[in-house]
């Protein structure tokens, strides 16, 4: 499990997280959801052990991520960066590599090998990176921390993706977190998204963590958190909730402001 | 993309080419082997071995020395701009050397406070860097500390007079000619091991490339092995202006070509660089030897006056190609 407990964090006087707490298991996909400037970046940053918090505690499996080392880390959880860049020139085949650094040597070629398999970038390995589409170029970056996981001899294993859609188009972007899920499943790794979308929280997530001002308002399964009047208080908008009876699909609209 | 072996042999022969004919050019060997003269006089092989030969390698050296200590810090700050003397390594160099000259010292000694000045720099860098390895700021601390030293140096050259103020306006130029024997052996000395420093390090290279966050998620130690990449790029800058003075453009440029060639990985980058590198400072060399002999140009001016052009033309077309 990958257990925050009590987190808070400080920085240059003001108060960015405070005593958020989360639980999320393999097999599972959850989002995080809240407002901009709630500190959802940084509650990703501290669990990928990037940012140390001033209190509480971050484990990894049985693991307190305070005192491991970033080789370590790297074997327990990888992750997709808000703005990945990437210097011009590099291929596709050359990014995902990177994420087996640290593998055994014989355990490289297929780890590569599966992770282009998984994100259907196989036929891409050996384009350009600046020459792909922004739906592309996501796929990439996720093949490279698949990769990542995939090298690692851990048994659990996280997958961090720090708004990993939003620069996708939403029909993209659907597809994206519907395979960040199946992946969840087929591979039985943990996935932690920030999302800015509801509605696409509101489909796949199998859990959600709501954050205001870097603190959690709610945590727990996507049904019980995703609540009209919640979701109102926290955006301060009304919302309109609509539903598709046929196909069995909730979604939110911002109705008027309040 | 060329093939990276197919490549490198071609650079190699260039270089090997290049070298052969700034070594023989004009000593009169090859007139003598042309006519059957079996025996070389004396002087001729005095003047190969004292001054042609150590001057060579002391050229070759610089050249691979500049370009892999280029191309490990452009990666490292994700900057095409960046080059080994980014951080004011060059201006501290220089203010020790220009010191030493003030105080008559002769050009081993004058090597010595320029390497020892250099290596100031860095310690002082260090303690100004911020203590997570923030790039920016370790780049906006070296771009200061160069402008005060610089200052500094300005200060004591017009307090100079006319002897030495000569000898350190050539060598702020940058010029082999004053390269020997124990130049070419602190040369041949630190290359390899700067060379294997930075190749070691070639996964942190490329990493560093994708950024420092993402280079600690892929699990490199951003805080040790940046700055160890750093401090070997600029020992490098340090042993080479320190003993043949500031060849400007070579650390900037020779990169830059050769990512052309080979992409933007850092193993690919690393094996290929020195050898293109050293072919520019040895071609430099032997233009500056030779366009207006028997006068002798600094060969910093030629690698400036030839490099500059070139790289600004590189730009455009780099602008210009469509990215595909």
């Amino acid at each position: 499990m990958l257990e925050l407990e009590q987190v808070s964090l400080q920085r240059a006087g003001k108060r960015l997280l405070w005593q958020v707490s989360l639980q999320a298991v393999p097999g599972e996909l959850c989002v995080i959801l809240g407002p901009n400037g709630a500190g959802k970046s940084t509650l990703l940053q501290v669990m990928s052990g990037y940012l140390r918090p001033d209190s509480g505690r971050v484990r990894l499996g049985e693991q307190d991520t305070v005192g491991l080392s970033a080789a370590r880390l790297a074997s327990l959880r990888a992750v997709v960066e808000q703005q990945a860049t990437v210097p011009s020139g590099w291929r596709v085949s050359e990014l995902v590599a990177a994420g087996s650094y640290f593998a055994a040597p014989g355990q490289q070629t297929a780890a590569m090998a599966q992770a282009l398999a998984l994100t259907d970038t196989s036929k891409l390995a050996q384009r350009r990176l600046d020459s792909l589409s922004g739906g592309e170029a996501q796929r990439a970056h996720l093949a490279r921390a698949l990769c990542q996981l995939l090298a690692s001899a851990q048994k659990e294993r996280y997958l961090l993706l720090d708004e990993a859609t939003a620069a996708l188009d939403f029909a993209i972007a659907d597809s994206q977190m519907a395979q960040w899920r199946q992946l969840a499943q087929d591979l039985h790794i943990g996935v932690v998204a920030v999302v800015h979308d509801l509605n696409l929280a509101l489909r796949h997530a199998d859990r959600v963590l709501l954050l205001q001002d870097g603190c959690s308002i709610a945590f727990g399964r996507t049904a019980d958190i995703m609540q009209q009047a919640r979701l109102e208080a926290i955006y301060g908008i009304r919302l309109a909730e609509l539903i598709s009876p046929d196909a069995g699909i909730r979604a939110f609209v911002p109705h008027t402001r309040r | 993309m060329i093939r990276l072996s197919l490549l490198c042999q071609c650079l190699l022969v260039a270089l090997l080419l290049t070298c052969l004919g700034s070594l023989l050019h004009g000593s009169g060997i090859v007139w003598a082997m042309l006519h059957g003269n079996q025996t070389l006089p004396a002087l001729q092989l005095q003047l190969l071995l004292q001054l042609r030969l150590p001057r060579l390698l002391v050229a070759i050296c610089s050249g691979m020395l500049l370009s892999s200590a280029g191309a490990a810090i452009q990666a490292r700050f994700r900057n095409p701009l960046a080059e080994p003397g980014l951080l004011g390594i060059y201006s501290g160099a220089a203010l020790a050397a220009a010191l030493a000259l003030s105080l008559g010292a002769g050009i081993l000694p004058v090597s010595l406070a320029g390497f020892a000045g250099s290596l100031l720099t860095l310690w002082l860098i260090r303690l100004l860097a911020s203590p997570n390895g923030n790039g920016s700021r370790l780049i906006l601390s070296g771009v200061a500390i160069s402008a005060l030293l610089g200052s500094l140096l300005t200060l004591l050259i017009t307090t100079l007079p006319d002897g030495a103020l000569r000898s350190i306006t050539f060598w702020l130029m940058g010029s082999f000619a004053n390269a020997e024997w124990p130049q070419a052996w602190l040369l041949l000395l630190a290359s390899p091991l700067v060379w294997l420093g930075l190749f070691r390090h070639w996964r942190l290279l490329n990493a560093l490339q994708l950024g420092e966050a993402a280079a600690f998620h892929l699990g490199f130690d951003i805080r040790r092995g940046a700055w160890l990449v750093v401090c070997l790029a600029s020992i490098a800058a340090g042993v080479v202006v320190s003993s043949c003075g500031m060849i400007g453009f070579v650390g900037l440029l020779a990169p830059h070509l050769t990512r052309l060639l080979t992409g933007s990985d850092a193993r690919r980058l690393l094996l290929a660089a020195p050898l293109l590198g050293a072919w520019l400072t040895v071609s430099a060399d032997w233009l500056a030897r030779s366009l207006l002999a028997p006068a002798e140009l600094p060969v910093g001016v030629i690698t400036s006056l030839l490099g500059a052009p070139f790289f600004l033309w590189l730009l455009r077309r780099e602008q210009e190609s469509p990215r595909a």
